[in-house]
């Protein structure tokens, strides 16, 4: 193993591990959230009507950068060696910028993520066609094309639900993205998971087993 | 359609009688069963009737749910629906076979069978697996009771309903109208056949790879990782697919109301996250310790997967049968603590 491939493993545990934790603080959030809510229902039972508005609002306030964090970790991982590290990190840095400047310009939380969501999907399709097509440019943790394939629809459909979530809710386009997303990240989950059941030349890959 | 209101309630009572007669002895079966699977799993010298007693248990489930299927179709042949304003009769009302009370009865029957059928590491598994079962018979007799109190929220509106339908006027109006609603938004939209049972489907497979995480746990051998992963993906994708589609339904449903961030739904992202964390901490199971991460994971996640079932029994809010102001001693001890008192 040559030192920018042990460099390549160390950046894609250290994405690894930052993914898992954004996980985990949304988990511990909606935990939180479910805690507050049964609390504030018990302390008064008008609850819901009087001040669960400004609760919502207060989540999605604290979820949105988690997300566009995650998001921004799905982008960095994904894509490996797609482009250079560098060139990444500055397109990431220069969406993430772009999705807070339209924020800020329209006032509107849901649009400056909408819009950071819109172009992290266009690499997201960019890395799908370039696997797709065999290019030598993607890697990713997992072997096989339909294994990468599969990773890569599901993080579409994912960035695609986040869409829905956060500005097609009333929107007539909403049913039909809504269902692109799922369908994408059922059928990439499956691919990801079951890609050698799948494959038409079945390679059998035999993992060593081993004590911990 | 007074009289029709008289004559469905009579039949009403009349089909409930039956499912109690068949359903006590039934009920009391099962609480019997879980006691003998239980001793079976734990006692080593009845080793060798592990497997046939999973597959008996299986079996007897299986009957209950034939006998649930009978009923909710002779309910369904009882729950036509009329308007009171014209007498046009709008539809029937097709329960769910997965609601209400009738929910531990599924999952100990989803458990059963998965862990009729396993085959990798049967022999460390099966223990675990058939204490499980038992766990949720047990609940599912002495708690849910389904064959003896069935449905209460639905047959509790449907009486309504039908006494409402009975005295006529405003009254049947109101019932009416809630009645329908429930029919067009609850049971009988395509999402209540779909997701609760994918879930379910998913809740057995967790159960699964929460047991072999712990006999990973227990041996320190990486099959046995192998093996959870296997149980987990087999749960992750119809989590994933059953909770999405409760998306565009839960928009339409629940209009109106704050469902977003409530209880139940905080809980159910939770516990997608975890797994979905899991999933992605296991890609680096060969680095020095991340074993131990990854068995927490999956710990971790199953533990949110209890909490997410009691918090529709707890947590009051859209997706939830809890109550607010509902007797809880312990929201009441938390309430207390976080007040400074004792």
């Amino acid at each position: 193993m040559d030192i920018d491939e042990i460099r390549q493993r160390s950046w894609d545990f250290g994405l690894t591990v930052i993914t898992v934790l954004l996980l985990g603080t949304l988990g511990v959030q909606s935990f939180v959230g479910t805690i507050h809510v049964w609390l504030a229902q018990r302390a008064d039972p008008l609850w819901e009507q009087t001040s669960s508005a400004a609760y919502i609002e207060s989540m999605n306030m604290i979820a949105a950068p988690q997300l566009i964090l995650l998001v921004v970790a799905m982008g960095l991982c994904v894509p490996k060696r797609l482009f250079s590290r560098r060139l990444l990190v500055v397109a990431s840095v220069a969406m993430v910028v772009l999705g807070v400047g339209t924020g800020v310009a329209t006032g509107s939380l849901s649009t400056g993520v909408s819009t950071y969501l819109a172009l992290a999907a266009l690499i997201q399709v960019a890395v799908i066609a370039l696997t797709a097509a065999g290019a030598k440019g993607p890697s990713y943790l997992t072997e096989g094309r339909l294994t990468k394939i599969g990773s890569g629809l599901l993080h579409l459909g994912f960035i695609l639900f986040g869409i829905v979530v956060a500005s097609l809710q009333q929107s007539p386009f909403m049913h039909p993205v809504f269902w692109t997303s799922t369908a994408l990240m059922t059928l990439g989950t499956a691919m990801s998971f079951y890609a050698d059941r799948l494959a038409v030349r079945r390679v059998v890959r035999v993992t060593p087993e081993t004590d911990f | 359609m007074e009289t029709t209101a008289a004559t469905t309630y009579e039949s009403l009572q009349s089909l409930l009688e039956t499912l109690s007669r068949i359903g006590a002895p039934y009920q009391f079966a099962l609480i019997a069963l879980a006691l003998v699977l239980a001793a079976i799993a734990v006692v080593p010298a009845a080793r060798h009737l592990r497997s046939p007693a999973l597959l008996a248990a299986t079996i007897v489930l299986l009957a209950g749910e034939v006998v649930l299927v009978w009923f909710h179709y002779r309910l369904w042949q009882l729950a036509e629906i009329i308007d009171p304003a014209t007498g046009v009769a709008v539809g029937r009302v097709a329960v769910p076979l997965w609601v209400e009370s009738e929910k531990l009865f599924v999952w100990a029957l989803v458990v059963a069978v998965l862990g009729t059928v396993m085959r990798r590491h049967r022999e460390e598994l099966l223990p675990g697996a058939m204490l499980f079962t038992a766990l949720l018979i047990a609940g599912a007799a002495l708690s849910g009771k389904p064959f003896t109190e069935p449905l209460p929220g639905f047959i509790g509106q449907f009486v309504g309903y039908l006494q409402a339908t009975a005295q006529g006027g405003q009254a049947a109006q109101s019932a009416f109208q809630g009645m329908y609603g429930s029919m067009r938004f609850y049971y009988n939209t395509w999402y209540m056949w779909v997701h609760p049972p994918l879930l379910f489907v998913s809740y057995g497979g967790f159960a699964l790879s929460f047991l072999a995480t712990l006999v990973m746990l227990a041996k320190r051998h990486s099959s046995f990782e192998t093996t959870a992963y296997r149980w987990a993906r087999w749960g992750y994708l119809p989590l994933t697919f059953g909770m999405l589609i409760g998306f565009p339904w839960a928009i339409l449903a629940w209009s109106g109301e704050s469902w977003w961030w409530s209880g139940k739904v905080n809980m159910s992202i939770m516990l997608w996250l975890l797994y979905t964390a899991y999933l992605h901490a296991r890609l680096y199971l060969r680095r020095r310790g991340m074993w131990r991460v990854v068995a927490v994971l999956s710990l971790l996640s199953f533990a949110t997967l209890v909490l997410t079932y009691a918090t529709t029994y707890l947590v009051p809010g859209a997706h939830s049968y809890a109550a607010i102001g509902a007797p809880s001693a312990f929201a009441d001890a938390v309430l207390r603590v976080l007040a400074g008192g004792v």
